[in-house]
């Protein structure tokens, strides 16, 4: 599978940029030069049915590795809508899904940006979105290409940033060089058991106490704490001493149907080296604006 | 001013003429109003060109991805008359440029195929009497800000031209075997991917020709812009648009912003 | 704009060559996670202060079904389970941050959901704490709001956080008789039986956030957010809640900023993005 960078009939003096004219100018500041806008794609088939989920509710799902958790019904029989057994499973094929997706359409983002001799990639932008219909996922990778200024090409791979403009320069006065964006997804599937179902439902409150109160649904915050974790950890297992910096991270939860939940984390930020301490910064000046 | 020939109906030669006697109208805030003076050049009038374009009607494969040419053509054509009829009214008025260029499309309910595409923004002359109209002899086009353009002005480059590029690509439905792999494996589908590759670099390769024609030395501001319009999920128009530049000969010193704390929310 | 910037004569073209060639050096050796822009770093630094990692903390309470949908007064378990879900995941925010050796967690940001079945809330945050400085209790680590630069300037003026402050309440509206329904139907009116019960949630929310603010022995709340109105899935019901972060005074006195006065000619606060993009 080849990109097409469209760098054949880019001139050293012609170039394309996704910038703002501010950003813009402030990497020409920086001694960067704008080479080209540089993209990748890649489309994958992306299903929750794979594997565990088709056994759901038929018997225990059993994880080759990654998170699994399994919550004991302590009522015994009761009757044959009454779940018996409940469980939390990390979703190790959508994250591998996203893990791909994502690191195909960013090596061949690096393929365009390499061609066009680039030393990094400032301004990246990614989106996944459902393409043409369900079962489709498309991630898409974009950002500009920049040179330093009135050097060859070098033979290093290009650097990646989410950020341009002021804020990259901040970076490197802060004493940073970036290293690449980073972004990681973790997935985990809920399987109610007896308590959570009726908690979720409101029910076992006043089932099992005579009072109204108010109980924590311990399924559900596992599923919720974990996730988080796990998106942590796989961002952390890419730094190998780096900083991450700027990191957004956001927790969707989405019902299936009662009693089926996943809980999903997307992590994304930009992996920085420190290569020397802090310096005094300039004190800045505290402003208020006239309207 | 007016002797050449041009297509613009006798109410816009009217209004253009009220403005040619030095009354502006400007859709700039005035902030941006400031900084288009603070660049140089002083807003002579709102100027709009559109085109009510009956696209036509393209078979498509059901099951293979390939670029809607006809369709193309109608969305780029339309455009580019909006634009052009925006230029006439910038060239009639003097003008050296347009900047904060609005590119809109509407539908209406009557017409099922018709859309209107607008091109809206404001005239600019440069104040010091000297043409920076672009290697064609025509007004400079960009959808720049005053912000925007004051910036760039600072960078020692100069908008040459609003360029764009657009490719109406049908993407392939999946035939039923392929609906779902049975491995129970999440794969690349590589036609998914090649048809969007192919899409997007059309449209790419599109924007730069016409920054090439321009004699430009590079597009600043890209937008990648993905529209279904109405034509069903599967067929989709890539749009590319950018303001080309050219590096100006006058010599630059970029001073560097000062770091402050805003104390506003 | 005042006078010379010291930063006017850092070359930073020289810098970002400088700092290319010599990637290979690399002087921390911790990973840290922070969901703080650079900016917002730099300003921690500036105050002796930098992020240790991003923590987060969730807690989901179920409410009996039925709780809001008849009663009078308020409604107790719709409240506790609001302070119970606020509390635990504020606790385990600071339990994580704790665990990472931080002294408080800055720019928390809080999403609360209340359903008619469940109350959840979840804080994301950056852990932070003073330069290299040593673990402190998780009873000890604060938790606030404030975004990083708030935080900064606030230790600048010589202020200190303590830690969030949060009041609720829930008050069930009583219904009108259908007599009086009838007659008020062609009139304006108004609806009493809901401003009393508003009013009524406000005060008990008010009064917890602040009981909550003097437990922590603090001296104010700042940028306290209100949520109120009535209940979306249940139609008698109102709510009222209020959050905050805990303020003291650190030093002996208020330091002041003397700021300066700029006329900015950008017409929008964020102007330039790499989102824009899109």
């Amino acid at each position: 599978m080849t990109a097409h960078p469209e760098s054949a009939d880019v001139t050293p003096s012609s170039f394309t940029s996704g910038l703002s004219v501010a950003d813009f100018a402030a990497c020409l500041a920086m001694g960067l030069e704008p080479v080209g806008l540089v993209q990748g794609f890649c489309a994958m088939q992306s299903s929750n049915y794979a594997v565990g989920a088709m056994q759901r509710g038929l018997s225990p799902y059993q994880g080759q590795s990654g998170y699994v958790e399994n919550y004991q019904c302590p009522h015994g029989m009761v009757a044959g809508e009454h779940r018996m057994w409940g469980q939390n499973y990390e979703q190790t094929w959508i994250e591998q899904t996203w893990s791909q997706g994502f690191a195909s359409a960013y090596a061949r983002m690096l393929e365009e940006a390499t061609h066009l001799g680039a030393v990094g990639v400032v301004g990246v932008v990614d989106t996944q979105s459902a393409l043409v219909g369900a079962g489709v996922i498309e991630f898409h990778l974009r950002g500009t290409a920049v040179r330093l200024a009135g050097s060859s090409a070098t033979s290093a791979t290009p650097w990646t940033t989410y950020l341009a403009g002021q804020r990259l320069v901040k970076v490197f006065e802060a004493g940073f060089a970036p290293v690449s964006v980073v972004a990681s997804v973790a997935s985990v599937r809920v399987w109610a058991y007896c308590i959570t179902e009726y908690l979720m439902g409101g029910s076992g409150v006043s089932a099992w106490s005579s009072s109204p109160s108010s109980t924590e649904i311990d399924q559900i915050v596992r599923a919720h704490t974990q996730s988080r974790a796990i998106v942590r950890a796989t961002a952390q297992s890419q730094l190998r001493g780096d900083k991450l910096q700027g990191v957004q991270l956001t927790v969707a939860q989405h019902e299936y149907e009662r009693g089926d939940l996943e809980v999903q984390a997307m992590l994304r930020g930009n992996r920085v080296r420190r290569f020397r301490d802090y310096e005094a910064l300039p004190a800045p000046q505290p402003t208020v604006r006239l309207s | 001013m007016s002797e050449h020939v041009n297509d613009l109906p006798e109410a816009t030669e009217h209004r253009l003429e009220e403005l040619e006697h030095g009354l502006f109208t400007s859709d700039l805030s005035v902030n941006e109003f400031l900084l288009v003076k603070e660049a140089g050049f002083h807003p002579v009038g709102l100027v709009m060109g559109s085109s009510i374009y009956h696209t036509g009607i393209q078979t498509r494969k059901w099951s293979q991805s390939q670029e809607l040419t006809k369709l193309t053509e109608a969305m780029y054509n339309a455009r580019e008359l909006a634009m052009t009829r925006m230029e006439e009214e910038a060239a009639e008025l003097g003008a050296d440029g347009v900047v904060g260029v609005r590119l809109d499309v509407n539908y209406y309910e009557w017409g099922k195929d018709a859309a209107e595409f607008i091109a809206v923004g404001t005239a600019v002359k440069a104040e010091d009497g000297v043409s920076r109209r672009n290697k064609l002899g025509k007004p400079f086009t960009s959808d720049l800000s005053g912000q925007d353009f004051w910036t760039l002005s600072q960078t020692g480059y100069a908008p040459q031209g609003l360029v764009m590029g657009t490719c109406v690509y049908h993407i392939a439905h999946r035939g039923l075997g392929q609906t779902l792999s049975s491995t129970g494996q999440n794969v690349e589908l590589p036609n998914f991917t090649q048809a969007l590759y192919e899409a997007r670099e059309l449209a790419m390769t599109r924007m730069q020709d016409e920054s090439t024609r321009l004699g430009a030395s590079g597009v600043v501001g890209v937008r990648l812009e993905e529209k279904s319009h109405q034509w069903g999920s599967h067929t989709i128009e890539f749009l590319a648009l950018g303001t080309a530049v050219t590096k100006t000969a006058e010599a630059v010193t970029l001073t560097k912003p000062m770091t402050i704390i805003s104390l506003d929310n | 704009m005042t006078g010379p910037n010291p930063s006017t004569n850092i070359d930073v073209a020289a810098l970002v060559r400088e700092t290319l060639s010599a990637h290979t050096s690399n002087v921390s050796s911790a990973s840290t996670t922070s969901d703080l822009s650079i900016d917002e770093e730099l300003n921690l630094h500036a105050i002796g202060w930098e992020p240790v990692q991003l923590v987060s903390g969730y807690s989901v309470f179920s409410t009996p079904l039925g709780l809001w949908s008849w009663g009078q007064g308020e409604i107790v378990a719709a409240g506790e389970a609001h302070a119970s879900a606020f509390r635990n995941a504020a606790s385990r925010l600071c339990g994580e941050a704790s665990a990472a050796g931080a002294h408080g967690v800055v720019g928390v940001h809080i999403e609360r959901s209340i359903y008619s079945t469940h109350t959840e809330v979840s804080m994301i945050g950056t852990a932070v704490r003073p330069i290299g400085a040593g673990r402190v209790e998780p009873t000890r680590v604060f938790a606030s709001d404030l975004s990083a630069r708030d935080f900064s300037r606030l230790i600048i003026a010589g202020w200190e956080p303590l830690g969030l402050a949060v009041g609720a309440s829930f008050v069930y509206a009583p219904r009108r008789s259908m007599g009086a329904v009838f007659q008020q139907q062609t009139q304006n009116v108004e609806l009493t039986n809901y401003t009393e019960a508003i009013y009524s949630a406000r005060e008990l929310a008010m009064d917890r956030m602040q009981r909550s603010a003097i437990n922590l022995h603090g001296s104010g709340v700042v940028e306290v957010k209100i949520v109120e109105g009535p209940m979306t899935f249940a139609s008698h019901a109102v709510g009222f809640a209020a959050w905050g972060t805990v303020v003291r005074l650190a030093g002996a006195t208020h330091r002041l900023l003397h700021p300066t006065m700029v006329v900015s000619l950008d017409d929008a606060e964020v102007l330039f993005d790499a989102a824009n993009l899109e």
